[in-house]
């Protein structure tokens, strides 16, 4: 039997699921390898009660969330959380600094919290349960969702890398951003992106996460030697990672 | 009374629920619950640096995520003093052209047209008319690539930013991607034979239309903005007192009324508007599909999107010839930074898109406002569902609430967008 699989989106712009939409040129091959069992984004129906894979794109913003996570974990076999939200929180935790009234104010005017009731402070699908895979990054990589996918099917272990972006960057001969003076976080996030950015003319934003191995000491200290006030860093790197160890300095 | 419920419905992008009552076999009230929750995008742009903007705004939604970059930076250029090169306008309006192709492609095939054909999804399409499926996921692909050679990837473009890019494709890239344009042009037009022959529901909406409009352009990229009934045009800057906008309890999106009317923007408005600057192919097939300027059936939003895909297809083909005939430079301009504030809008493929912001001596946002197309279309979506309902009440329930389920499919809503 083809493992059943279930789509799940929480707090986001849906720019992962639109991303898994985007393999063109392998989607009805994947469809051919599992039963999709549930997909709001494509089809009409309801969550089944069992299913083995759940994929999880999005942030924790409401108590439902939280509720409905914790029965994905109670009957998925492994979940897989998708996209720097699900991760670390991304953009969405922007908004978790200060008190979420003045945001309801903000955006509603007076009256606002009556409307968007049930808002909670944003954080990350790992801050509520254990996931078994994860693909990080603002959007997901196509390629790297299909190998993790494939090793989720197959019951093997998920690994992404911890080292960060600066070797692979190197590799691209891209001029360092560094040298010009300016700011670029690849030296502390998370490798796997092929330094797209860098690449293409801008500074990595952060958007794969702070990599396990990354050393923030000497990051700031290198900052700081050049000029670059220690806020500076934590501002830029707080666009994905306002929750994220290290983004506290 | 009774209460009929269609409970996160499905093939939209976000969160939203469609409450129908029922009192003695009649319609008293029909409403589109909005419950997406908010991540409050407008508080979020405050204190952070103008140049982080197109990267978080671009995130309220990954459909249009090229729209909201760009109309981020044509706000934030408005507040600084920046004017952009002509090729940076180019390059621009395939972005645009790149998340249309995008988005209509996978609306029309994805979400809408499961409908028509009796289906839940269009997976079970790719074993019994894998040629449908086939094309749809070519002119989709297309799109994405547009929004990759010009972005650097299919979603959240890379190389735009305030000024102009800071890559651009080379000009083999572009050659190769004139071609590739031009072939799918028949594609897009199989696309409007499809849903012209879909029968459809007779139905009139009865809002006002709104679309950006330039005389010498279909504007997607620049205008001003023009509504079909009353017949005026104002200054995009001028937007916030243009349309009113109002908290209502039913929807974490707020709604949206102009000249105190309900109005709907998206592929119908733009099309009713500016049918004349429709490129020729495009014109053609939107006669074939019955399609005349001035339709109220919403339901024609479909066959609007796919006449759009058409001229989108032709309209990039001229824009990459340009490209590559005339020089110029899209490497982002010299500015100094300066407190002030700014306005801007493109039409996404759902329709009008405005951004606002006003930024400090050091670029630090201040205050930031987005208004989204489906968010203005709630009220009207809700105005069109009231008066469509009592059709169609004989109707057997599901097939009662998938008639309107279709209704609100044809707005092509993105309710992430909405609430944002």
């Amino acid at each position: 039997m083809a493992p059943r699989v279930v789509v799940i989106g929480l707090a986001s712009d849906f720019g992962c699921q639109v991303q898994m939409t985007n393999i063109e040129d392998h989607l009805l091959d994947v469809l051919g390898l599992i039963d999709l069992t549930y997909w709001q984004l494509a089809s009409s129906g309801h969550l089944p009660a069992e299913y083995d894979v759940a994929i999880v794109e999005g942030a924790v913003t409401t108590e439902a969330h939280v509720e409905a996570l914790r029965r994905v974990r109670e009957t998925a076999g492994a979940v897989i959380a998708v996209g720097a939200c699900a991760i670390t929180g991304g953009i969405p935790a922007i908004a978790s600094a200060g008190e979420l009234a003045d945001r309801y104010g903000c955006v509603y005017g007076e009256g606002g919290a009556e409307v968007a009731c049930g808002r909670i402070a944003p954080m990350p699908v790992t801050a509520v349960i254990d996931v078994d895979y994860r693909v990080p990054g603002c959007p997901l990589d196509t390629d790297e969702f299909l190998r993790v996918l494939s090793r989720a099917l197959q019951g093997l272990s998920g690994r992404i890398p911890e080292e960060p972006l600066c070797a692979a960057c190197k590799t691209r001969e891209n001029i360092c951003f560094h040298d010009r003076g300016e700011l670029c976080l690849g030296l502390v996030t998370r490798t796997g992106c092929g330094a797209k950015c860098v690449s293409l003319g801008r500074a990595c934003t952060g958007c794969r996460g702070i990599a396990a191995d990354a050393n923030l000491d000497a990051a700031y200290a290198l900052l700081a030697s050049r000029g670059i006030p220690a806020e500076e860093f934590t501002r830029r790197l707080s666009l994905y990672n306002t929750l994220e160890e290290g983004c506290d300095r | 009374m009774s209460t009929l419920t269609v409970e996160h419905v499905a093939r939209i992008e976000g969160h939203g629920t469609i409450t129908v009552d029922v009192e003695g076999g009649e319609v008293r009230d029909i409403r589109m619950d909005v419950i997406e929750p908010a991540r409050f995008f407008e508080s979020m742009v405050v204190g952070r640096r103008f140049d982080e903007i197109p990267l978080i705004t671009s995130r309220i939604c990954g459909i249009c995520s090229p729209n909201h970059a760009l109309t981020a930076i044509k706000a934030l250029e408005d507040a600084l003093g920046v004017e952009v090169s002509e090729r940076t306008v180019l390059l621009r309006k395939l972005l645009v052209y790149g998340s249309y192709l995008q988005n209509h492609a996978t609306h029309l095939y994805l979400f809408a047209a499961p409908d028509y054909v009796g289906l839940p999804s269009v997976f079970p399409l790719a074993k019994t008319a894998p040629e449908v499926v086939e094309r749809a996921l070519r002119i989709k692909k297309l799109g994405n690539d547009l929004t990759t050679l010009v972005g650097g990837r299919p979603i959240h473009p890379v190389t735009a930013v305030v000024g102009g890019f800071t890559a651009e494709p080379a000009p083999a890239q572009l050659e190769a991607f004139r071609a590739a344009l031009l072939g799918i042009a028949d594609d897009a037009v199989a696309t409007a034979e499809l849903f012209a022959s879909f029968e459809e529901f007779d139905f009139a909406g009865a809002g006002e239309m709104l679309a950006l409009f330039a005389e010498d352009d279909y504007a997607i990229y620049d205008g001003e903005i023009s509504a079909l009934d009353g017949e005026w045009r104002r200054p995009v800057g001028e937007y916030r007192s243009v349309l009113e906008e109002r908290v209502v309890a039913h929807s974490n999106a707020k709604h949206s009324t102009v000249d105190g009317r309900t109005f709907m923007v998206g592929a119908l408005p733009r099309i009713n508007l500016s049918a004349a600057r429709l490129g020729e192919r495009a014109r053609g097939a939107m006669r074939s599909a019955g399609l005349s300027p001035g339709s109220r059936n919403t339901f024609f939003n479909n066959v609007a999107q796919a006449v759009e895909l058409i001229d989108a297809a032709e309209r990039c083909a001229g824009y990459v010839e340009r490209l590559l005939g005339t020089g110029g430079d899209s490497t982002p301009v010299p500015f100094a930074v300066r407190a002030g504030s700014g306005a801007g809008a493109t039409e996404a493929p759902r329709g009008t898109l405005y951004h606002g912001y006003t930024v400090d001596d050091d670029g630090f946002v201040t205050a930031g406002d987005v208004v989204t197309p489906t968010a203005q279309n709630l009220g009207n979506l809700e105005a069109d569902m009231r008066a469509f309902a009592p059709t169609v009440a004989d109707l057997p329930r599901e097939e009662f609430l998938l008639a309107i389920e279709r209704l609100v499919r044809a707005y092509d809503p993105c309710l992430s967008c909405a609430v944002h």
